[in-house]
């Protein structure tokens, strides 16, 4: 019985520590991926780089807009241009920029979960283009990618598409301005497309151990009743 | 000596799998290096073998649901780990389990009996995970450590941690 106890003491004592730490216990197989933040928070500050900006020039031929993608130098923002994305009107080419943003704006009903990037270029949009974020492993991840022309706000959700490479969120864009991916403020539980089978596995684990424990405690009951048995016919 | 052989190797290993194209390989010869440790040593010192086999095996089940239930309610963001280094993960979570609950905790019970083993070997195990964690983790990997070890005292079980640490380190 002390041994039952001191194994629920543990179990208690581990969901209470890898409760306090963001995702929770890990053995730190897979390779580490850096995220380099504008305003770290203390748990992922160490060893921190600063994030980089990224630029492309596109042609324009014969009045459309080339395909293209401008990325990040750090791949932490790629958006990515159909062709005749731009209105180019008068333009022989298109330059977009994308800059993450200090300081880091901190809206009260949001958490951003990524820096924020302000991605501009020297046309406008006239076609939905795919805007890629890329997040922490050390952090929750991000529900929805948001959107504002102020860094003051309002800020907008984006919404995000099924998930295609882990750590990342994805939506498409018609404007340029100010983006980042966060949750609402008040969400308990960021949610995300990308890990839903963690908790139906933990769900399976557990109804497979509570199912298996029956026949088991079972055959555990049958066998002591069966050693138990001998005694009460020498008895008798 | 044992526990600097297993702190040597863990440490090597975090190093070495940092590096993208050599994280395959620095799994699987630290988790080939890691069971080396039970070398001569029979069976049932370990906590393995095949008797209560269903109880071993329901326990590695719930012990795995426990490890990981703190992230599955939690979060989404868990640390996928990429199909490719599944084998190199069996791998590494069987060697660290032979290494610090089977050899180091028969090592340490056999020198200053249970509690001894149970503290050392989840002190080894928290300091093997220093480098490849950050040092806000590092409660987290030593109450996992003591719950693993708890078990191995308590049912005299080697198993089962195996079972329920493989599982975990596959699902993240």
């Amino acid at each position: 019985m002390r041994r039952l106890a001191l194994i629920a003491a543990a179990t208690a004592a581990y969901m209470l520590a890898a409760w306090m730490v963001a995702p929770g216990f890990y053995d730190g197989l897979a390779p580490p991926q850096p995220y380099n933040w504008v305003c770290p928070a203390p748990v992922v500050a160490a060893g921190n780089l600063p994030p980089r900006s990224g630029h492309l020039d596109i042609k324009v031929l014969k009045g459309v807009s080339d395909a293209s993608s401008a990325f990040t130098d750090d791949g932490q923002v790629v958006i990515g241009f159909l062709p005749g994305a731009f209105d180019v009107t008068g333009r022989t080419s298109i330059s977009v920029d994308i800059q993450p943003v200090s300081p880091c704006p901190n809206p009260l009903d949001l958490h951003f979960a990524t820096n924020t990037y302000s991605i501009t270029a020297t046309a406008p949009l006239v076609k939905d283009s795919n805007l890629l974020l890329r997040f922490s492993d050390r952090v929750p991840a991000p529900s929805d990618v948001y959107f504002a022309t102020s860094l003051q706000g309002p800020w907008k959700s984006l919404g995000a598409a099924q998930q295609a490479q882990p750590f990342t969120i994805d939506t498409t864009t018609r404007q340029f301005g100010y983006f980042a991916a966060g949750y609402p403020a008040n969400a308990t539980r960021p949610s995300s497309t990308s890990s839903q089978l963690l908790p139906i596995a933990v769900a399976i684990l557990i109804v497979a151990v509570l199912i298996a424990g029956i026949p088991l405690a079972i055959l555990r009951r049958r066998r002591a009743d069966e050693a138990d048995r001998p005694d009460e016919e020498d008895e008798s | 000596m044992l526990a600097a052989y297993i702190l040597a190797v863990e440490w090597t290993r975090a190093v070495a799998s940092a590096a993208l194209e050599l994280t395959f390989a620095a799994l699987v010869l630290g988790g080939v290096a890691l069971a080396l440790t039970i070398a001569g040593r029979p069976a049932d010192q370990l906590g393995l073998g095949t008797s209560r086999l269903g109880f071993r095996v329901l326990g590695g089940l719930a012990l795995a649901a426990v490890l990981l239930l703190p992230t599955a309610a939690r979060s989404s963001a868990a640390p996928i780990l990429p199909a490719s280094l599944a084998l190199a993960a069996v791998a590494v979570s069987i060697g660290e389990e032979l290494a610090f609950r089977g050899a180091l905790y028969a090592a340490l019970e056999e020198a200053g009996g249970a509690p001894l083993a149970v503290v050392g070997s989840t002190v080894a195990w928290t300091v093997a995970h220093a480098l490849s964690h950050p040092p806000a983790f590092l409660g987290a990997v030593a109450a996992a450590g003591l719950l693993l070890a708890l078990w191995r005292w308590a049912c005299r079980d080697l198993v089962a941690p195996i079972i329920g640490h493989v599982i975990a380190d596959l699902a993240l």
